[in-house]
């Protein structure tokens, strides 16, 4: 039953994260700074962790999620008492020259979690109660996450939920009552819980025009970078958008602008086809995943991952509001990339477990 | 096993579901990005051309100063600032060369500030923070060419009196390289007080500058504004300087080089701060061209320099009363000791003449000081030796530094043995403890030192902080003086102004005492007399005194370099500030706070 670790998986990781590197040694250059540097070690972290993961066997895993579960707990409960904070949020553990950020590592522990309690649970449909289970689960970590206030982690969160939710089933009334609940949170939370900021930036979206210089300022400077990267890019470190720093958050959450304003269509190209490879092999790994555990941890971890990329994607194409969602993989930082690497790691591992008659 | 497999199979078809909806959101993606880079990828890439960002820098102006009259002597005049985006110029070098034929710096220092380091890429460079308005339209007819030159409305420091405050407000510089590392935030244009109160309270007085960030089109239109740093004034200032008292400095003075000093003896507060030559500071207000200060600076009679705190003179006969003091503390002598004056003293082997060759004859403490009689000195300093000599000054404050907090203030220099044997590197002869005893030899003082200690003669014995603005020291230092022996010497001090003998009794109208000063620059020799020296080997004349007698509240020093004779030229110069202290409304009492009320001399706004 054992199987080899998954190579295409591997190696759509690996594509991502040397064209992270590549990008921001860069950004570097023009910018100054030592983020490819410190990107690499933590890249070395990543893949340490990954392997070390993978070789874990579903049994073992399920075993570490309730321990898991509740180390993130309260390290989330730890950062918000102790963190350290910046730009408003209180979300980091400063440990020596590394900061920690709870918010990202925790989705490990949720992700277990949800599949320990997927696994256990039979019958065809959810019943409310149990997905009342499952909301208190992601709901409780999501809250914590929620009061740093970081909203662009905190988010994340829910594509757990929904593909838990989505795997479990749902009769069709109930879909209908969360949508139109939604629906109603939504409006309430434009009235009460949005900030004018916030609002803005979701105005921008349907108004592309509406307030150049404000909301609208941050996606309109990465269109342009991205459109001025036309068919083959303007050469790394060359893109006068990044250059003179016009594009906002050039390392983190706008990294793929700068990304299509050096490499053009053909990087961008390149980039979304790994990305779709990685996703693809979560799926096949999900697939052929030998019990609801392994079947409901890989599709979460999928369902998660996918979410951050098409969110962050959508975001620097105008599609969708600026949230501070990340790009997996690509993005600066180190919390994130272990995270991710961890989870890949994950994957590989109930992939290895995979059911040989299927 | 089995029934979980069995299981499986539609979570399984969900899975692949959510794979497929995921597939199709990276392919509109993807096509979204075919749209944007490749179809109608041009129409973006103009868009980067007209999508300059600038950064503007909003001037945070100066606080003003103004005089205790509330007479403004630094202010801030709207100009035209000129400010260079090296990041937008076609060809840089181009620029420079049209700058430097329009005149606006030399290509070699525009090249070296473009390039200088720590200069973040938006923000400009100022290139000039006052243009001519010829230079302004030269530009405007050329602003196509050049879109990374920026006209904008900044502030230039303006000095109204000029010349006749430029010592005392002091002027400003540019900010120097290691304040720039030390704050990594500052504008590199910035400009910070560089002497006098602009140094002194640079804190105070100095403004934020805001910042605006702005888009521009390619041909330098501005498009919007983008966000802006408001910028906040800095604090005005008003001074214990008197306008008035000022110009009479400056009249006292008229061409001759020197210094004048007023001090209110109650406070501190300086009233007139005014040095000959001076200069116009309002060369600093911008940028000052290498020319320019090239040329102040190798003026030969350094009008840069603050002869008020760095003029180091010899205080002749200025420094007696201290003497007096010193004797009358220690018993060497009492008010009714007297000497007699054959108009020289032959001590160590050498003959030290009177500045009255005649002699003046038998001589008590008041006469001494009345006719200035250097014999006297010269026995009392035999009697009290150079150490007690030394120390009774330093008690005064000669020798160190007033407090005014100036950097550039000197402090002057009271010369014992072991200075000699340590500084000088030469045994120290008793002959020159007889010249340090009439204020000659290695004695020098500032004229802030001499006014601040005549202070505390005027105001029964507390050496005060002297002060441009402020409140006054609380607790200023208590010599404590006799009141007797105090009230024998200011009995001279009024006879030298009132007495029959005295050597100012050219201000004797005035109710002012003091004390007269010729201080030797070049040794007479024989057969020759002081006045047909040459100008530059000419004595020093001082004045120092205060009015009125007996509640005093104006202490004035006057410095006239080369100007030969005390009581001749420098107690009339006294004599001008003097009649303008009581002639003001009220006497010169007018605004003046009394020890013990609240400090209200001067406020800072």
């Amino acid at each position: 039953m054992e199987h080899r670790i998954d190579p295409w998986l591997i190696l759509a990781g690996v594509a991502i994260l040397g064209a992270s590197l590549v990008q921001l040694a860069a950004l570097d250059r023009t910018l100054g700074g030592h983020l490819f540097l410190r990107q690499l070690v933590w890249s070395v972290v990543g893949l340490v962790l990954l392997l070390v993961l993978s070789r874990f066997s579903g049994t073992i895993l399920q075993r570490l999620a309730i321990p898991a579960y509740g180390l993130s707990l309260v390290l989330l409960a730890g950062v918000l008492a102790a963190g350290q904070v910046r730009s408003g949020t209180r979300g980091w553990f400063a440990l020596g020259p590394v900061t920690l950020q709870p918010s990202e590592v925790s989705r490990l522990g949720v992700a277990l979690i949800v599949a320990l309690w997927f696994g256990r649970r039979s019958g065809r449909l959810l019943k409310l109660g149990e997905l009342a289970v499952l909301s208190i689960l992601v709901g409780l970590p999501f809250l914590l996450v929620l009061l740093e206030p970081d909203l662009g982690v905190a988010l994340t969160y829910f594509p757990m939920w929904a593909a838990a939710a989505w795997l479990g089933g749902l009769p069709p009334k109930v879909w209908t009552a969360l949508a139109l609940s939604a629906l109603v949170l939504a409006g309430g939370a434009w009235e009460l819980a949005l900030k004018d900021y916030q609002k803005e930036r979701v105005l921008t979206v349907l108004d592309p025009s509406r307030d150049p210089f404000g909301a609208g300022y941050q996606v309109r400077q990465s269109k342009i970078a991205i459109g001025s990267g036309l068919l083959t890019g303007q050469g790394l470190g060359r893109g006068t958008q990044s250059l003179l720093r016009y594009l906002p958050a050039q390392h983190t959450d706008f990294i793929f602008a700068s990304w299509a304003e050096a490499t053009g269509f053909l990087g961008v190209s390149f980039l979304i086809l790994a990305y779709a490879l990685l996703l693809w092999r979560i799926t096949l790994a999900a697939i052929r995943a030998p019990n609801r555990f392994g079947l409901a941890l890989t599709t979460m971890i999928g369902a998660w991952l996918a979410f951050q990329i098409v969110v962050n994607l959508g975001m620097v194409v105008g599609w969708l509001p600026t949230t501070g969602i990340t790009l997996p993989l690509f993005s600066y930082g180190g919390s994130s990339l272990a995270t991710t690497c961890a989870a890949l790691g994950m994957v590989i591992a109930i992939g290895r477990e995979r059911l040989v008659n299927l | 096993m089995l029934h979980l497999r069995d299981d499986l199979s539609p979570l399984r078809r969900r899975t692949f579901a959510l794979a497929l909806i995921i597939a199709a959101a990276l392919g509109a993606l993807e096509l979204r990005f075919l749209d944007l880079q490749v179809i109608s990828g041009r129409r973006w890439q103009r868009m980067a051309e007209n999508n300059r960002l600038r950064k503007i820098p909003l001037p945070g102006p100066r606080g003003r100063i103004y005089d205790r009259n509330g007479r403004i002597l630094a202010d801030n005049q709207p100009s035209y600032r000129l400010l260079l985006y090296p990041a937008e110029a076609r060809h840089i070098g181009e620029t420079v060369l049209f700058l430097a034929r329009l005149g606006i710096g030399s290509a070699a220092e525009l090249n070296a500030r473009i390039e200088a380091p720590g200069r973040q890429p938006l923000a400009p460079v100022a290139i000039s923070s006052d243009l001519s308005w010829e230079e302004v339209t030269r530009i405007r007819a050329r602003q196509t060419d050049h879109p990374e030159l920026v006209i904008v409305r900044g502030f230039r420091r303006w000095y109204p009196e000029g010349r006749l405050t430029a010592h005392a407000i002091g002027h400003l510089r540019m900010v120097n390289r290691s304040e720039l590392r030390a704050h990594p935030g500052l504008d590199p244009d910035t400009l910070m007080g560089a002497t006098g109160v602009e140094a002194l309270a640079q804190e105070s007085l100095a403004g934020t500058p805001g910042e605006r960030r702005v888009v521009v089109s390619a041909v330098g239109e501005v498009l919007g504004v983008l966000d802006e740093t408001p910028p906040s004034a800095g604090h005005d200032l008003t001074l214990n300087l008197d306008l008035e008292l000022q110009k009479a400095a400056a009249e006292a003075l008229g061409d001759s080089s020197g210094a004048v000093v007023a001090l209110d003896p109650r406070t501190g507060a300086i009233r007139a701060f005014y040095s000959s030559p001076s200069f116009d500071p309002n060369v600093f207000g911008g940028r000052l061209s290498t020319s320019a200060w090239a040329a102040l600076r190798d003026d030969p009679e350094h009008p840069l320099q603050d002869r008020c705190v760095q003029g180091l003179y010899p205080p002749g006969s200025t420094i007696k009363p201290f003497y007096a003091l010193a004797g009358l503390a220690t018993g060497a002598i009492t008010p009714q000791t007297r000497v007699y004056c054959r108009g020289f003293l032959t001590v160590y082997g050498h003959t030290f003449h009177c500045w009255r060759r005649g002699g003046h004859g038998s001589v008590d403490l008041t006469r001494s000081l009345e006719s200035s009689c250097d014999v006297y000195y010269y026995t009392l300093g035999r009697r009290l030796g150079i150490e007690t000599m030394a120390a009774w000054l330093r008690r005064f404050g000669f020798g160190s530094a007033t407090g005014l907090g100036l950097p550039s203030e000197r402090r002057g220099l009271v010369g014992t043995p072991e200075w000699s044997r340590s500084v000088r590197h030469r045994p120290w002869y008793p002959g020159t403890s007889i010249s340090v005893a009439i204020g000659q030899g290695p004695l020098l003082a500032t004229p802030l030192q001499l006014a601040r200690a005549y202070a505390a003669l005027a105001n029964g014995g507390r050496l005060v902080t002297p002060k441009f603005f402020g409140a006054p020291d609380a607790a200023p230092t208590d010599l404590h003086l006799a009141p007797d022996q105090l009230k024998a010497v200011v009995r001279g001090l009024v006879a030298v102004v009132h007495g029959v003998h005295g050597t100012a009794r050219s201000l004797a109208a005035l109710p002012v005492a003091g004390k007269t000063g010729t201080s030797q620059v070049a040794r007479l020799r024989e057969g020759v007399k002081a006045k047909d020296l040459e100008r530059r080997l000419r004595h020093h004349a001082l004045f120092v005194g205060w009015e009125p007698i007996d509640d005093p509240s104006l202490v004035v020093a006057v410095i006239v370099e080369h100007g030969a004779s005390g009581g001749g030229r420098a107690a009339p110069a006294a004599g001008l500030l003097f009649a303008a202290g009581a002639s003001m409304d009220g006497g010169p009492d007018r605004g003046a706070s009394l020890p013990g009320d609240a400090p209200a001399a001067a406020q800072v706004h």
